[in-house]
């Protein structure tokens, strides 16, 4: 049986979108850099598209060691995903001298447009970029009260 | 609206050369493989843009401010490349003034670089160039030279731009676009047009070092090509996957 959900409950709820949104807004209006020195991660580019059967999720990751490729569910619209790259690469190797640092991995979250089964989801790596592909979820019924 | 955008010419430009260009757009195709040609001919920056329309930026070299934008040459060719995604807003105008300054610099042909975004290009071995030509006299130049012209369809972008103010001026233009990742830098897509550009001109520079430094080039255009994104966006890009009209010719 369904439990009725209380006034709190959707107050906590409302304040949760409150605060996703909130972040969001914070995301565009004060941008941050592609890189981050406490994780010595890289934020690769990354891409989003649907089709009936799934949602497919590329990153170009260039150096990337396929075997280390990671995905952990974060929420039930949010993946982090990481990968470590072969190389440890340097701001110098980026061209920048005026930086200090050195990166070893991919890492960026990923928001999914739609319901997916974590789970099953398919890795493949090809020239340094990658794929996963993650089925959606089906079996939705619509309760008539 | 022009006046806002000011080519500033360093050194004496000679009349009468090939230009070349490459500017921010799907893959950073024409930016790769401009500055790829630049580096290897080892040209001089003769020219800059610059304009109030432009974001408020400058680009360090060996401790030097300069133009995001700038217009290098040798003795036999010039080529123009941008460093940073030029502003939707922005695009007319900097490109209607560029056009007027190929325009006096009785340019012979441009040639502008770049890409065309393929949904499968993951699975793409060797990327198609395909061709636009600004006028009639062009479009013969390039299929006597046997290159695979595009028909039909939607072009945005830097590229349309120039194509449509050089025919207005009766320039011969050339887009050469590679089939390319719409939001990765693509190098691989960069080496194909470059190989179809000396179908048309002799522009002598290896494209090897180009593909074997392909990873590390993806890494460092990482920020450019995010930038990009966000003005493709606003310049609705998608709309070149659009089928145009069937009834008008």
């Amino acid at each position: 049986m369904r439990r009725r959900r209380s006034i709190f409950d959707i107050m906590w709820e409302y304040m949760e979108e409150l605060e996703r949104r909130t972040d969001e807004l914070m995301r565009e209006v004060f941008e941050k850099p592609s890189w981050d020195l406490e994780t010595r991660s890289l934020e690769p580019l990354f891409n989003i598209s649907v089709t009936p059967d799934e949602v497919i999720v590329t990153a170009d990751m260039p150096y990337v060691d396929p075997e280390t490729v990671e995905i952990e569910k974060l929420d039930e619209d949010l993946i982090e995903v990481s990968a470590k790259m072969r190389v440890k690469v340097t701001f110098r190797d980026l061209g920048v001298r005026h930086r200090e640092g050195e990166f070893s991995c991919f890492r960026c979250r990923v928001p999914l447009p739609v319901p997916v089964e974590v789970g099953k989801a398919k890795i493949r790596v090809r020239r340094g970029i990658l794929e996963i592909r993650l089925p959606r979820r089906r079996g939705y019924r619509i309760e008539v009260e | 609206m022009s006046a806002l955008v000011r080519v500033v010419e360093k050194k004496s430009v000679p009349e009468g050369l090939n230009m070349l260009q490459g500017i921010p757009d799907v893959g950073l195709v024409g930016v790769i493989a401009t500055s790829h040609i630049i580096f290897n001919l080892k040209m001089e920056e003769v020219a800059y843009i610059d304009s109030d329309l432009l974001p408020p930026l400058t680009v360090l070299y060996e401790g030097l401010p300069h133009s995001p934008i700038r217009i290098f040459g040798n003795d036999r060719l010039l080529a123009l490349v941008s460093e940073i995604a030029i502003p939707a807003n922005a695009l007319r105008p900097v490109m209607k003034a560029i056009v007027d300054w190929i325009e006096r610099k009785k340019v012979d042909k441009v040639f502008s670089l770049g890409g065309i975004a393929a949904p499968n290009r993951q699975d793409i071995e060797k990327p198609k160039v395909y061709t636009v030509a600004s006028n009639e006299e062009t479009l013969k130049f390039l299929r006597e030279r046997n290159m695979e012209v595009m028909e039909r369809g939607f072009l945005v972008g830097p590229q349309a731009l120039l194509l449509q103010y050089c025919a207005e001026k009766k320039i011969g233009a050339v887009a050469l676009l590679a089939e390319s990742f719409y939001n990765y830098p693509d190098p691989e897509a960069a080496a194909a047009v470059i190989n179809a550009l000396n179908q048309l001109i002799e522009v002598p520079v290896n494209v090897q070092e180009l593909l074997e430094k392909g990873e590390e080039i993806r890494l460092k255009m990482r920020d450019i090509m995010r930038r990009t994104r966000t003005e493709l966006a606003q310049m609705r890009k998608a709309r070149e996957y659009d089928i145009p009209s069937y009834y008008v010719a």
